[in-house]
């Protein structure tokens, strides 16, 4: 069983009733309470009817409105881009800091063991250091220079070897 | 209702009824507009009419500047090996205001810091002084040890030392201490060059100091910074080899200890560039300690003092003879039995060389004839004497790095007496630098050509004075390696200043004369074993500072010579000041001579030119050498006394003249009969001023070995090549592990084992060279 339902026009006389009922009882109420002078108080039912109404299509307005809300997202994207870069470049900039500082650390640590290795090199200590080991210098001819060539602009001795005899 | 609200609005809005009395109106007005007006001067006249002056007080008052010391830059040898360099080091300084007991912290940190007894500032009186004397800041110690450092920092940790802090300061190190002390010089304590090549190079070493700019609010905190960085110094490469200057120093060492002497010098110069290998000075400092260093043992005796060069400049004249073609060295010459009377001067030969009768010239110089020298110049004439002497680079700076060198005395042909022709003939009148003898010998030895001497590598200080050139490149150009390579060629196109003197010929006739003295003549404990060598001894007397005349008791002992001479590779020079006992060149000098030229030789493997002996012979001649020429001198002192009043205001020679930082506090002062004459001459001779503290070296243990010990050779491997390993007998997998771990690469045929292999075991071959094995089965 369907449930009754009332039509618009219905709904209006309904209402309009109901109107006139409130209006009266309210005009009762406010001469009880004001000593018989009336006010004029009164309730209006006025219908409008936008049923006619519709709301037309504005595809420009649609297009800028996109257009629109492209470019503040891109700016929000750039903004927050550039905010992240700062973020990496002020990050990025304390570890540059912190790699200068070692890499100064390292280059004066590295400046340290080339002074000890030129003060541990030196000829005076390895010359000492050999004497107490017996060592002694070595004699003319002594040293021999396998790289050493021969001496291209120095005299040399003609020489003819004669040829070994044939092995039986 | 209705009437009152038609009423209502009707109702229409008037003005006020009451006006404001006009006159106290504009009264108002007026002073809010010079009251206006006047903040608006005010404003005008401090910020834009006195805007410069409070920005200036302001940043007085606000910034602080802070100068940020620049790394010194750093002295290498031609091999890169560092000579001096900086390196940071701990200072420790205090707070005296948060330190609540100075007398115990001054107690506690003396303890620590004076670890040198010489040191006064580090006594306890000493830093209780600075920290009582209230002020917020003290020095405790400046450039300490590591280790002084770490228990200082242990004592800070504990809580023991309260306000003590340390910071880290520049130090410069001299690895090597006293090598080459006189051509490096020292720095002091504001990181300053005082001598040597430190202060002649101050601008480019210093560097640029940075700056920091701090700003400080009314409570001291720091605001903010700016800073500017400063610029290192530039790095300079000499020409001095490290290994070459230590082998110099310790022969010079040896010839202190047993001549005694008292001070001496060694030049060995490049005789193809003219550059300086060695430079050795005895007595000597370590510029590591230099509070310790006096004036005098910073004198570089090699370009600030000269001397008389006796018979050593006789190399002059003969050369200048023989380039005149007034005579050949096969010519014979008339030695007149060892005397000759010119101008009524007589000069005589050494007693040793009197009957010298009828000899060839190159006998002549063996024997060291004066009468033979002062013939050829004679025959050369003044003039073209003169050019001769002053084209061998005498009487002129000759432009080296070093500060404070001297051009020597020459007078010009103009100012010369009846008989100085003959002088100078034979080294007398005329006071040259050891520099400027080796460079004469330089010129003989390369084929006659001058090329003025250099301790700097080139190109190094006109690529400083060219601001276009950025920092990098600078330093690009500077650290090259330019190890000494013997047998080089003349440069071409040759440097500025160097100039031809002899022909080619007269060059190789002189050096073969050279080489006649030391085989035959006054230079015999010259010889090298297994090097041809050349040279010329010479003997001089010295000036006595006390009466002003030639002393009979101080001598020189020269010898100039050269190595090998079929094809030189370096010249030295041996000055020996006052050695005691025997004093001849001979002796003394040559010597020296022979042990700094033969271990350089064999140090750079410069291949033998004559047969090696099993052990040096210790004479080479039938009789020792125990004279040569010494000469019994004349009146002609005044002559050097007079070419030292004509030397120029900023010679270091020059009486009053400053010696860039280098000063010599008792000079040497003429006798009154020489003064007399010329009154201003104060000639400081070469090592006229003993130096007290002569350093003894250490009692040397050489061993002496016999022949049948030196067995042994000394392979000099060199770092590049590899040693091919033994591969027969292998197998083919063993074969490539091995010379994959070696580095060489193989290429094999056959099966089996190795059975062959090229190259041969043993040999040094570049890494990745292919080695042939061939296998085979047993």
């Amino acid at each position: 069983m369907a449930a009754y339902a009332p039509t618009y026009f219905e709904a209006g006389i309904r209402l309009s009733a109901q109107a006139r009922e409130r209006n009266e009882d309210l005009m009762a109420q406010q001469a009880r309470r004001r000593r018989g002078v009336r006010t004029p108080e009164f309730c209006f039912v006025k219908h409008f009817d936008n049923s006619r109404l519709v709301k037309a299509p504005d595809s420009a307005r649609a297009r800028h409105m996109r257009w629109f809300s492209v470019a503040v997202t891109a700016l929000l994207v750039l903004v927050m881009v550039y905010g992240l870069q700062h973020f990496y470049a002020i990050e990025g900039g304390y570890r540059v800091e912190s790699e200068k500082q070692v890499r100064d650390q390292l280059r004066e640590e590295n400046r340290q063991l080339r002074l000890a290795e030129a003060q541990l090199t030196q000829p005076g200590r390895i010359d000492s250091m050999a004497r107490q080991l017996g060592l002694s210098e070595p004699q003319p001819g002594q040293v021999v220079h396998p790289s050493a060539g021969p001496d291209a602009a120095a005299p040399a001795i003609a020489q003819a070897a004669p040829p070994a005899p044939a092995m039986q | 209702m209705q009437a009152a609200v038609r009423a209502n609005r009707n109702r229409t809005t008037t003005a006020r009824s009451i006006p404001l009395p006009s006159a106290r109106f504009w009264l108002v007005c007026l002073f809010f507009l010079l009251w206006a007006l006047a903040i608006a001067a005010r404003l005008f006249w401090l910020q834009v009419v006195r805007h410069q002056e409070f920005v200036e007080r302001a940043q007085r008052q606000q910034q602080r500047t802070f100068e940020v010391a620049p790394r010194r830059g750093v002295l290498y040898d031609r091999n890169l090996r560092e000579l001096a360099m900086t390196v940071q080091v701990d200072s420790i300084y205090a707070s005296p205001t948060e330190i609540d007991d100075k007398q115990t912290a001054a107690h506690a940190l003396a303890a620590l810091v004076h670890t040198d007894p010489e040191d006064a500032q580090t006594t306890e009186e000493q830093i209780a002084g600075r920290l009582t004397s209230g002020h917020n800041f003290a020095w405790v110690a400046r450039r300490v040890t590591p280790e002084v450092a770490a228990s200082v920092k242990e004592l800070i940790k504990s809580g023991t030392l309260k306000g003590i802090y340390l910071q880290k300061e520049f130090q410069r190190f001299y690895p090597d201490n006293e090598i080459a002390a006189q051509v490096l010089g020292y720095v002091g304590t504001d990181d300053n060059g005082l001598g040597g090549l430190e202060q002649k190079f101050e601008a480019q070493l210093h560097g640029v100091p940075g700056r920091m700019f701090t700003a400080m609010d009314a409570r001291r905190k720091v605001m903010g910074s700016s800073e500017r960085e400063p610029e290192p110094g530039q790095n300079l490469v000499l020409t001095i080899d490290e290994n070459i200057q230590f082998l110099a120093e310790r022969a010079l060492d040896h010839a202190m200890q047993r001549t005694q002497a008292a001070n001496g010098t060694v030049v060995v110069q490049d005789v193809h560039t003219g550059q300086i290998l060695a430079l050795a000075i005895r007595p000597t400092f370590n510029p590591n300690i230099s509070r310790r260093t006096t004036p005098e043992l910073l004198r570089n005796h090699a370009v600030s003092d000269v001397y008389e060069p006796g018979s050593t400049f006789k190399l002059v004249t003969y050369a200048a003879a023989l380039e005149q073609h007034v005579a050949s060295p096969d010519d014979m010459i008339d030695c007149q039995g060892g005397q000759i009377t010119l101008a009524g001067r007589v000069i005589h030969d050494d007693k040793s060389d009197r009957g010298l009768g009828r000899v060839t010239v190159t006998q002549a110089l063996a024997r060291s004839s004066d009468v033979a020298a002062v013939k050829l110049a004679l025959k050369v004439g003044q003039d073209g004497f003169y050019r001769y002497i002053r084209d061998f680079g005498f009487g002129a700076r000759s432009g080296t790095e070093l500060p404070g060198e001297t051009r020597g005395l020459l007078r010009p042909v103009s100012r010369w007496g009846s008989s100085s022709i003959g002088s100078i003939a034979i080294g007398q009148e005329i006071a040259v630098t050891p520099l400027q003898l080796v460079s004469m010998v330089s010129t003989i030895a390369n084929g006659g050509v001058y090329l003025p001497p250099h301790v700097l590598m080139p190109g190094q200080v006109e690529v400083t004075a060219n601001s276009q050139v950025n920092a990098a490149q600078r330093a690009a150009v500077a650290l090259q390696a330019t190890p000494f390579k013997p047998g080089g060629d003349l440069p071409n196109p040759l440097p500025t200043g160097a100039h031809r003197v002899l022909s080619t010929l007269t060059a190789a006739q002189m050096r073969k004369m050279m080489e006649s003295v030391v085989l035959y003549g006054t230079g015999k404990e010259a010889q090298l074993n297994g090097y041809s060598s050349g040279g010329k001894t010479g003997t001089a007397q010295k000036i006595d500072p006390a009466t002003g005349l030639y002393s009979k008791t101080m001598h020189i002992a020269s010898f100039a010579g050269i190595a090998p001479v079929n094809n030189p590779v370096i010249a030295v020079a041996v000055i020996i000041d006052s050695p005691k006992g025997d004093y001849y060149g001979a002796s003394v000098s040559a010597p020296v001579f022979a042990e700094v030229a033969q271990q350089i030789l064999e140090y750079l493997g410069v291949p033998h030119d004559i047969d090696v002996r099993a052990a040096r012979a210790p004479s080479k001649g039938d009789a020792p050498v125990v004279e040569d020429d010494a000469h019994d001198r004349s009146g002609d002192i005044g002559a050097l006394y007079a070419a030292a009043n004509e030397l120029p205001t900023d010679d270091p020679l020059h009486a009053g003249a400053g010696q860039s930082g280098i000063t010599n506090p008792t000079p040497t002062q003429p006798a009154k009969q020489a003064a007399n004459s010329i009154p201003d001459a104060k000639p400081k001779l070469y090592g006229s001023q003993a130096a007290s503290n002569v350093p003894q070296p250490a009692p040397l243990h050489l061993q002496t070995k016999t022949p049948e010990q030196q067995t042994t050779a000394v392979m000099v491997v060199d770092p590049k090549t590899l040693r091919v390993p033994s591969l027969v007998g292998l197998p083919v997998r063993k074969v490539i592990e091995v010379t994959g771990a070696a580095g060489l690469e193989v290429q094999i045929t056959g099966n089996g084992t190795v059975r062959e292999q090229a190259p041969a075991p043993g040999t040094m071959v570049a890494p990745g060279t292919q080695i042939v094995v061939r296998c085979g089965h047993p």
